[in-house]
């Protein structure tokens, strides 16, 4: 740990319509937030000096997240939930923090730790119900294996490995919610709603509207016991 | 006013577009008022990325919201890929914070930032659903009121407008909405509300004025119409310290045009360079003081998150109290990880002392304006500098460790010939020499000058007023004398667009006849033509076509001196008188002091608008 530096891990929402920013316009969002709460924050060294800060995994445009995080080092120690007052008190409506705990610096860092993502997929359409949304995912999911073309290039997913935990689908308000949990990691991570919007596509069912919620995400331990990352 | 928010319409469109942040709102700083009297919303006619950062439309938003019973919201103009989903599935142009139709609102405010922003003008309007021209509307249209940086030439756009403030906008704004709200009380038609607002100084009602046309179709004069006034002098506030800043304005989310915390430090330039448009009618100089702006920096500061800070104006470095304000602005932010920008140096050996002092170590890239290649046209256009200064300015960047340095040219300025224009490869040689000489031999691989070259556009209210501007052939020919004498090794040369500068020139001059030629533009396709892959010259030209102008006579032509101008019912309080003699002195070669340092030069401004030059300083140096 760097002497005098206090990391503060810190979770908030994605929600709304802040659900359409990317993940840069996020991050510079927060760091502003962390500097309009007169946090006593480290700088980093370097050429370049700038708030010390680290991010979790990014949540792509469009998609909100229910439960994300980012450590930010203080060079002063201040009661946690006096530093997620005034962090509270600074946010921009919708994306707001709710949780606030020091960890301690040998802990690994967000984007190596966090290598499960569990989300909510509610999709809109004429006459959509549990039971075939169900079947059209299986189908897909039982060939074992994903490919995904982004930006020219073709990535593979092995569905096994990828989706290590089984759907759930219901209905609710007229529409289906799938609750997928995905593996994330630095050779891609499985974009639940291009799974979603492929296995509909096979089965011929037409969705109005797909909207993608990240509820967690999770640190992977010993045995494979999932939880979170404080 | 009635109506809802359109959110729910807009938003499933934003997955099938790019960059979505630019329509989200709900930033911090933005500012959501349910219940108001009056309503007002600012469009600037370009993408939310371009338009988010100007610093007028962040003080008119802060003032008219603190105003009783007034809610002020932004409008951008959507990027093509909304505009079409929009048409599609009809829904009209928004406003960011309630994301209800503009044209529900009592007043539709739009900046007219550029030559070439008509036609997006013409867009949103369109887009909003209000007739393009003020002559069309109805009771139920908003008020429709321009303001900005055209409007001294308004001529091409003003029959797209109700009403055109010529000036500064802290005190006129509140005039023009307490005079609406009056008139809405007295439940006056569209036509009385006009006749009110003309009698506001400052207020422009085009349709009051009564247009002369000469043997070329040309606008040759205006004259009003019954009891508006004969000529429109420009409104003006005689200290900028009466005015808060604003210090906390919105934050954007997504990656913006000068995105960080902006402080003006003060207004107008007395430098008196005779091209030059904004040093004419931003007179007189007023400065900030001191303490104002370092306060303001840190306040607006503490309430953005910003991690950078720039002191804007359009010559920072001649503020009387720059050092003092950099020195305890740098005390003050040491440690914070906060930087200060200034964005205009002048060409001397303080300025770079300047930009050390807040550079904290980086050393990113100068930027220059030498203007010219000769003393001799140096000295016509009023460019107070000399190539001694230059040399000796980039010697002291180089040894205090800058490798990078821009320098902005012009040509095509009067009596201009190709000597002059070679000089400029000249001088880009010799500054490359100088610079190497101070430079350790490791480092002069790192060494770039950067070499941007624009065409010279004469604006109103100029003493050049009258010159014509340079064929687009002649451009052409004189950019590849240019290029010839470039020195090759360390230079990135650039120029603009020499069919862009044409219409800017157009535009820049033009009279009433150019408002059809606009709008035929708009129609061909013509919008966003600030964006290079958007603009098509073949367009305006097949409108000039149609319309039967010839843009030559308005760009190209040699003005008589005692010909009567399109322009000439509108004073930016600078004297005709002075602009015909500054003409006569750049033709002899004589330089022009600056009345910010020495002694009154005679434009007039001060006694005709009744101010004064503000020094918190009490002196420059």
């Amino acid at each position: 740990m760097t002497p005098g530096e206090f990391r503060l891990r810190v979770a908030y929402r994605k929600t709304g319509r802040l659900r359409h920013l990317s993940h840069l316009e996020v991050v510079h969002a927060l760091e502003r937030m962390v500097r309009r709460a007169r946090l006593p924050f480290a700088i980093t060294q370097g050429f370049s000096p700038h708030l010390k800060a680290a991010f979790g995994p990014a949540l792509p445009v469009g998609t909100a997240g229910e439960r994300e995080y980012f450590d930010v080092w203080l060079t002063k120690y201040t009661a946690a939930t006096e530093v997620l007052r005034v962090l509270v008190a600074s946010a921009p409506a919708h994306l707001v923090p709710f949780e606030a705990r020091y960890v301690a610096d040998s802990v690994p860092s967000l984007t190596a730790a966090l290598t499960i993502g569990s989300y909510e997929v509610e999709i809109d359409g004429k006459g959509l119900d549990a039971s075939s949304v169900q079947a059209a995912l299986k189908a897909v999911l039982t060939t074992g294996e994903f490919s995904i073309v982004h930006k020219g290039k073709t990535k593979f997913f092995d569905l096994a490995r990828s989706v290590p935990k089984d759907a759930r689908v219901t209905d609710r308000d007229g529409g289906v919610v799938v609750e997928l949990t995905v593996r994330m990691g630095p050779q891609g991570s499985l974009r639940p709603e291009a799974l979603i919007r492929h296995s509909l596509e096979a089965a011929s069912i037409t969705a109005s509207a797909v909207r993608t919620t990240r509820l967690e995400t999770l640190v992977e331990g010993d045995e494979g016991v999932w939880s979170r990352p404080v | 006013m009635t109506g809802a928010s359109l959110w729910a319409r807009v938003e499933p469109l934003l997955s099938r577009i790019e960059r979505p942040a630019r329509y989200l709102n709900s930033e911090w700083g933005s500012v959501h008022t349910q219940e108001a009297e009056y309503r007002a919303v600012f469009l600037y006619p370009d993408t939310y990325e371009i338009g988010q950062a100007n610093q007028a439309l962040g003080i008119l938003y802060q003032q008219a919201n603190a105003i009783d019973g007034v809610a002020a919201e932004r409008a951008y103009l959507p990027w093509i890929d909304l505009i079409a989903l929009m048409r599609e599935e009809d829904v009209p142009l928004f406003s960011l914070e309630s994301c209800l139709p503009v044209s529900q609102f009592d007043l539709f405010g739009i900046t007219v930032p550029y030559e070439l922003s008509y036609t997006s003008i013409l867009e949103a309007l369109d887009l909003a659903g209000i007739p393009l021209r003020a002559v069309n509307r109805s009771e139920e249209d908003p008020l429709v009121v321009g303001g900005g940086p055209c409007v001294y030439n308004p001529e091409p756009f003003a029959a797209f407008f109700d009403a055109i403030l010529i000036g500064e906008g802290e005190e006129a704004l509140g005039d023009i909405i307490a005079a609406h709200r009056q008139a809405k009380d007295e439940s006056l038609d569209r036509a009385s509300v006009l006749e009110r607002l003309s009698q506001i100084p400052g207020v422009y009602v085009p349709s009051l004025y009564h247009e002369s046309v000469n043997g070329d179709g040309l606008t040759s004069v205006l004259t009003p119409i019954g009891s508006t006034p004969a000529v429109v002098t420009k409104r003006v506030v005689a200290s900028l310290s009466a005015y808060a800043a604003p210090t906390c304005p919105v934050v954007p989310f997504m990656d913006v045009v000068h995105d960080r915390y902006a402080v003006e430090v003060l207004r107008g330039c007395t430098r008196g360079c005779r091209f030059c448009q904004a040093g004419m009618v931003y007179r007189p100089v007023r400065e900030r003081s001191a303490d104002e702006i370092v306060g303001d920096v840190l306040d607006g500061l503490a309430c953005t998150g910003y991690d950078e800070a720039s002191l804007t104006s359009l010559s920072t470095a001649d503020h009387s109290q720059i050092e003092e304000i950099l020195r305890r602005l740098t005390r003050r932010l040491a440690g914070t990880g906060i930087s200060v920008s200034l964005p205009s140096l002048r060409v001397d050996a303080f300025s770079v002392e300047l930009a050390r002092l807040v550079s904290a170590g980086k050393k990113s890239g100068l930027t220059f304006a030498p203007e010219a290649g000769t003393q001799r046209l140096r000295d016509v256009i009023n460019k107070n500098v000399t190539e001694k200064d230059l040399i000796d300015t980039v010697r002291f960047a180089f040894e205090a460790g800058w490798r990078r340095l821009k320098l902005y040219f012009m040509i095509g300025l009067p009596t201009e010939t190709d000597e002059d224009i070679r000089a400029i490869g000249q001088v880009v040689e010799r500054v490359l020499v100088a610079a190497r000489e101070v430079t350790p031999p490791a480092q002069r691989g790192a060494i770039r000058v950067g070499v941007s070259v624009s065409t010279f556009v004469p604006k109103v209210q100029t003493p050049f007023q009258w010159e014509p501007q340079i064929t687009l052939e002649e451009v052409r020919r004189r950019q590849s004398v240019l290029r010839e004498s470039m020195p090759r090794k360390g230079v990135d040369l650039h120029w603009h667009d020499a069919d862009v500068s044409f219409l800017e020139g157009v535009m820049a001059r033009g009279g009433r006849e150019v408002a059809d030629v606009v709008e035929t533009a708009w129609r061909g396709g013509a919008r966003f033509e600030a964006w290079t892959e958007q603009f098509r010259l073949s367009t305006w030209l097949a409108a000039f076509e149609s319309c039967g102008v010839d843009p030559t006579l308005i760009a190209n032509r040699d003005r008589d001196i005692e010909e009567p101008l399109p322009w000439d019912h509108l004073s930016a309080g600078v004297s005709r008188r002075y602009l015909q003699r500054e003409r006569e002195r750049a033709f002899s070669e004589s330089t022009t002091p600056d009345c910010s340092f020495s002694g009154c030069t005679g434009c007039d401004v001060c006694g005709d608008l009744d101010v004064d030059i503000v020094l918190t300083g009490g002196e420059r140096r």
